[in-house]
This record gives structure tokens, C-alpha cells and sequence, in this order.
């Protein structure tokens, strides 16, 4: 069965742009553009990676990290953080993101983040 | 003198004969008239008389002594003597005559009646002398005690101006103002401060400062530089008080204290200038807040537009032409540089309202610099950056501030050192503080310009072609620095290169 990433975020520009880097054949990619059916999502996908961008309405990145490492399922679930607020890596930090990438970030530096969690 | 005379009349006695010859020989001159002839004509003058006003004798006896007035007729010293020889009485005045040629002199004239034993009037006699000099050195004395009067009325209309002028300012500017003795105990503020603090000047003069209103200056570090403002004449300059102000509420203001430097009664006098920034405050906050969002907002799309470009960078087909190349490279190229400008305007926005938050730590220094080198190296195919020295211990400060600075300095060092292939970077300590110093072998900065390349937005003119950027990189090291209480400077030639140093302190250890 192939791995599963999900992506979250509230740019359709990304979520379109970060499947076309990401999707290589080998994996299943979830894109989620409304943050409040993160949870939903990662209930029936169970991916095995999640990009996660900080700054959305409704629900923040940095909320969801908290409400996912506050369980016991999703404590140890690889999170990527990606942002383009400066003081984002600190905020992802602190609510327990696995990894920080800075928007915009290099491509060949966010597939090897996100390939380094697969295969672990 | 005439004999005759004399013996006709029983009041002067002959054997004065030798006085009278004295009097003839006399300085001063003197003339004798008749009061029983009409127009009481001169019946004597001496030589001394007809020396003081060039008239020979002959030309004398027989008329008025008005003559000597000329036509000066106008004088009140003259209704004094008609008045005098009326009631037969002594009279003694100056008064304006004028010689034969014309020339003005000023008479002291004395004139005294010579009477019979039965008190009948028969002669007036008048002594005179020229007091001229003397009242020349008078009127110029008048004139200028006149002249200095006039000065002195001008002098302080002047200065009521100046008064008026300085009060206007003072009630007309819109920034509270305290004027305080040298024990802080307030002498005076304007219109502006009890609008402000809706307070009446009663409530504030001859108080102390520090028991005003709900004790809201009262702060220790306020008093300790309020204290050394005097002994030292070193000002207190934007120092930020938060206070909840009885009547007006929550308040930001910002306070600057300073000398008045004047001797004499306004020695030792402290003025203390108020000024509320609560709203620029706020305003200040959302305009942080509006380019933090923009910033975040134009950098989404950018992202996308960078994921893209790097895709197709990836995927470039084999048969792909240069000038595609080099397109994609140049795309590529100018986005980054995008994103830095993105980034510098956040920088400047939030440095210039001192919304920068260190994040204070201790932290590897060494470990840094080496991180900042080798991230450096990857983006430099024509300079070798060589790091020396090092200083084996933990700093305390903000490393992603501090390692900001750092890369600015050095892509600064290889950006203007067009020709050179070698930057240095040296880091240690001295003293209890950190110096780090980047040095290149490129264009240099000229003396004049030295001063000037911590300004925000300052270029230096040739290099605004040749270099691109906005010219605020320098200007939020420079900032960084100063939030660590340290010091940034250059030391550079024109076309010899430049080395830019800082120090900062290694902090707690």
C-alpha cells in the first residue's frame, strides 16, 4: 500500500504546487484546504506524514498541533510545519511540530524532509 | 569807568575805584544798567564782556542786553529776568546767546539790583561767563543718557517680544511642558500639560513632580536620570512611561528632560517635555500588523511561484535553448531577491517602532559562526570566506537576530567586492565583550559617506546602479547591534576595502 501524505492549507496555490513536486507515483496525497476537516481527514487517511501550513482561518496550525499532540494517536505523527511568518518557526516549535520550512522554501529540501519521514 | 557817574550816585562809594578796575580786568563779564532810564540801557561793560561776545563797547553802552538773544527770542529764561527786574530781585540762569559773528554761547548769567539806602532801584548789574564747553559736555551727556533711555526701552521691548514670543511657543505647542528647580518641585507648565493631564495649575505648581497626580512619575530609573540631569547635563531622553493617569486613564507617554542652559535665574532649571504616543502607538502596532499580513499575504503566492520555477528548473528538457536557461535562472533569481525585499520591510517596519522582540539566550556562538560561514560558502562561487578565531564560550543574546547580522555583514563584503575573491571573518573577544569583524578588499567608503551608511534607506550614490537593494540591511544591523547594547562601525578606504565590526556583550555567564 502506498504511503499517504496530507497536506493542510488554506492556499490553493500551494496545496496545487506542493502536489506537483510531491507526487512522484509512489505515494497517496491528500490536499486539505479547509483547516477544520483536518481531523476527519486524518481519521479514515492515516498518513504516515502531514504538512501543515500555520496562519488559516478558523482553526491555526498551531492549534491543530496542540489538539493532535494533546492525543495519544497522534503524538508521535510526523508534522511538517511549513510557514511564511517569521516568528513561525518558534510557534511550530513550541506546539510540537516534528520539522519547520520557511515559505518559500527549496524544493529538493522539502522533498527530503518529507521522504526522510516516509521511509522512517 | 565813568567818574562822572559814580559821583551822581551815593550808593557805590569812590574808593572803589580799585575794584572797579578789577572788575574792568575781570574774566567773567560784567554789565551794569540803568533801571531809571527807559529800555534800561548798558551804561558799563568790561573788556571781558566785549571779549565773550565780540562786540566793541562802542556798539554796547546805550542798548537792551536783549540783543545778545539775537533772535532767540522764544526763551523762558528771558520772562525770568523781565520777572527778576520787575520785583527788583536776584536771578540766575543759563540761557542761549549769540555773538557778533553769530555764534551760539551759552550765558550763566547772574543778575542783582543795586538799590538806594531807601531801597529805591537804580541799577542792575549782570555777571556773565561763557558755558558754552560745559554745556556742550552736558547736552552730549543728555543726548547720550537719551540714546542709552532709548536702548533700554527698545532693549526690553525686545525682550518682552521675546518673552511673548517664547510664551506663545510654549502655550501654542502640543507637548506638555514642566519647568522644574533643581529639586524637581515644578515652577510653571503650559496650557498643553493641564489639557493633557486635565489638571489646573494649582494642582501642579510648587509641587514636586514625583507627588503629582497619583504618584505616576515616581519610577525609579525616571528619578535616578532626573536626579543626574543637573550634576551631569545629561538628558533624559525618550524615556517611555505606561501608567493608568488619574482622570485620563491608560496613557503611553514619552518623556524627554533637559537643562535649561542659561545662567543667572534660570540656572539649574529642568525642563521636562511630555508627549503622549498612546495612539501612535496603537497606530504604529496595526501597521505592524498590516505588514506582518502583507508580508505573509504576497509571500503565499511567491512560494507558489518558487515551487513552480524549481520545478521546471528540475524538469528543464535536454533540448532546452540558453536563453530558456537562462530565463528560468533569472526567474529564479529575482524571486529570491523578492522575498528578501518582502522581508527587509518587515524588518525596517518593525525595528523602526521598536517591536522587535529578542528572544534572549545563551547560546553557542562558535557554533554559529561556523553555521553562518558554511551556509555563506554555498552562495559564493568567487569569494573563500576564511573564519579566524573564536570565542569558546556561551553568549547571551538573540541568535537569529545575531546571525542576521552576521550574513548581512558578509554578503554586504562579497556583494561590494566585485574584483576581490577573499573575505574575512574574524571572530574572539576583548574585554567582557564579543567582537566580530568582516573584512573585504572592495570599493570602500569614502569618509564623508562612513557616517551616513547606518541610515535607513541611505545608498551611497555610485553604488545605487551597480548594487542592487533597498539600503536598509546595514541600517537593521546597525539596530540589532544597539537592541544588544552593543556598537557597529566601519573602517574603510575608498577602493581599498572595508572592514565593518561589533561588539557586544558576552552577557551573564
Amino acid at each position: 500500500m502506498k504511503p499517504t501524505i496530507v497536506i493542510c492549507d488554506d492556499d490553493q496555490a500551494i496545496l496545487e504546487m506542493l502536489e506537483m513536486v510531491l507526487d512522484d507515483g509512489t505515494k497517496n496525497i491528500i490536499l486539505v484546504s479547509n483547516s477544520t476537516d483536518i481531523f476527519n481527514v486524518l481519521a479514515y487517511s492515516r498518513p504516515c506524514a502531514v504538512l501543515l501550513d500555520l496562519w488559516m482561518p478558523i482553526l491555526s496550525g498551531d492549534q491543530i498541533l496542540k489538539k493532535l499532540r494533546a492525543t495519544k494517536e497522534y503524538a508521535q505523527l510526523p508534522i511538517i510545519v511549513i510557514s511564511a511568518s517569521r516568528e513561525g518557526e518558534s510557534v511550530a516549535r513550541e506546539a510540537g511540530a516534528t520539522a519547520f520550512l520557511a515559505k518559500p522554501f527549496d524544493i529538493s529540501q522539502l522533498c527530503e524532509t518529507v521522504e526522510a519521514y516516509i521511509t522512517s | 569807568m565813568d567818574k562822572k557817574y559814580l559821583k551822581n550816585t551815593n550808593s557805590i562809594p569812590i574808593s572803589y575805584d580799585l575794584i572797579v578796575q578789577a572788575i574792568d580786568t575781570g574774566i567773567n563779564g560784567v554789565v551794569i544798567t540803568d533801571n531809571n532810564l527807559p529800555d534800561h540801557p548798558i551804561i558799563y561793560c568790561n573788556a571781558a564782556f566785549e571779549n565773550l561776545t565780540g562786540y566793541q563797547r562802542s556798539e554796547i553802552i546805550g542798548h537792551n542786553c536783549r540783543f545778545l538773544q539775537g533772535k532767540d527770542r522764544q526763551q523762558q529764561e528771558r520772562k525770568r529776568i523781565r520777572e527778576a527786574i520787575e520785583k527788583g530781585e536776584s536771578c540766575k540762569v543759563e540761557i542761549r546767546n549769540y555773538k557778533k559773528n553769530g555764534d551760539l554761547f551759552w550765558n550763566d548769567l547772574t543778575i542783582s539790583p543795586l538799590k538806594t539806602q531807601d531801597g529805591q532801584i537804580t541799577h542792575f548789574i549782570g555777571i556773565q561767563h561763557d558755558i558754552s564747553d560745559q554745556r556742550a559736555l552736558y547736552d552730549d551727556l543728555e543726548r547720550e543718557r537719551q540714546k542709552l533711555e532709548q536702548r533700554i526701552e527698545e532693549r526690553t521691548e525686545i525682550l518682552q517680544n521675546e518673552r511673548e514670543f517664547a510664551d506663545s511657543i510654549l502655550e501654542t505647542i502640543r507637548e506638555s511642558l514642566l519647568v522644574m528647580n533643581a529639586d524637581l518641585k515644578v515652577i510653571s507648565v503650559n496650557q498643553h500639560f493641564l489639557r493633557t493631564f486635565k489638571v489646573s495649575k494649582a494642582d501642579t505648581e510648587n509641587q514636586k513632580l514625583y507627588d503629582l497626580g497619583n504618584g505616576q512619575w515616581d519610577i525609579p530609573q525616571l528619578r535616578i536620570l532626573l536626579e543626574q540631569v543637573l550634576p551631569t547635563n545629561n538628558p533624559v531622553l525618550d524615556f517611555e512611561v505606561e501608567h493608568d493617569f488619574p482622570h485620563i486613564g491608560k496613557k503611553i507617554m514619552l518623556l524627554n528632560a533637559h537643562r535649561v542652559e542659561l545662567a543667572g535665574s534660570y540656572k539649574n532649571r529642568i525642563l521636562l517635555a511630555i508627549e503622549d504616543i498612546t495612539e501612535r502607538k496603537v497606530i504604529e502596532e496595526r501597521k505592524d500588523d498590516f505588514l506582518t499580513i502583507a508580508s505573509h499575504e504576497l509571500k503565499t503566492p511567491l512560494t507558489a511561484i518558487s515551487g513552480y520555477i524549481q520545478i521546471m528548473t528540475r524538469n528543464i528538457p535536454s533540448d532546452a535553448g540558453v536563453q530558456f536557461r537562462s530565463a528560468l535562472a533569472k526567474a529564479e533569481q529575482n524571486l529570491s531577491r523578492l522575498n528578501s525585499l518582502i522581508g527587509e520591510l518587515l524588518d525596517v517596519s518593525k525595528i523602526q517602532s521598536g517591536n522587535i522582540k529578542l528572544h534572549m539566550e545563551m547560546f553557542d556562538f562558535d557554533k554559529m559562526m561556523v553555521e553562518i560561514v558554511d551556509a555563506m560558502r554555498c552562495t559564493t562561487t568567487s569569494h573563500t570566506i576564511t573564519l579566524t578565531g573564536d570565542v569558546s564560550r556561551t553568549v547571551y543574546g538573540d541568535e537569529v537576530n545575531l546571525s542576521q547580522v552576521v550574513s548581512n555583514l558578509i554578503s554586504n563584503a562579497i556583494k561590494y567586492s566585485p574584483n576581490a575573491r577573499e573575505v574575512g571573518v574574524f571572530v574572539g573577544t576583548v574585554s567582557d565583550y564579543v567582537k566580530v569583524s568582516i573584512s573585504d578588499t572592495g570599493i570602500g567608503i569614502s569618509p564623508n559617506e562612513q557616517g551616513r551608511i547606518f541610515d535607513r534607506f541611505y545608498r551611497i550614490d555610485q553604488t545605487q546602479k551597480k548594487f542592487p537593494g533597498m539600503g536598509i540591511g546595514l541600517y537593521v544591523c546597525n539596530q540589532i547591534v544597539k537592541n544588544h547594547q552593543g556598537t557597529l562601525w566601519v573602517e574603510s578606504e575608498n577602493g581599498k576595502g572595508s572592514v565593518f565590526s561589533f561588539t557586544i556583550p558576552l552577557g551573564k555567564k
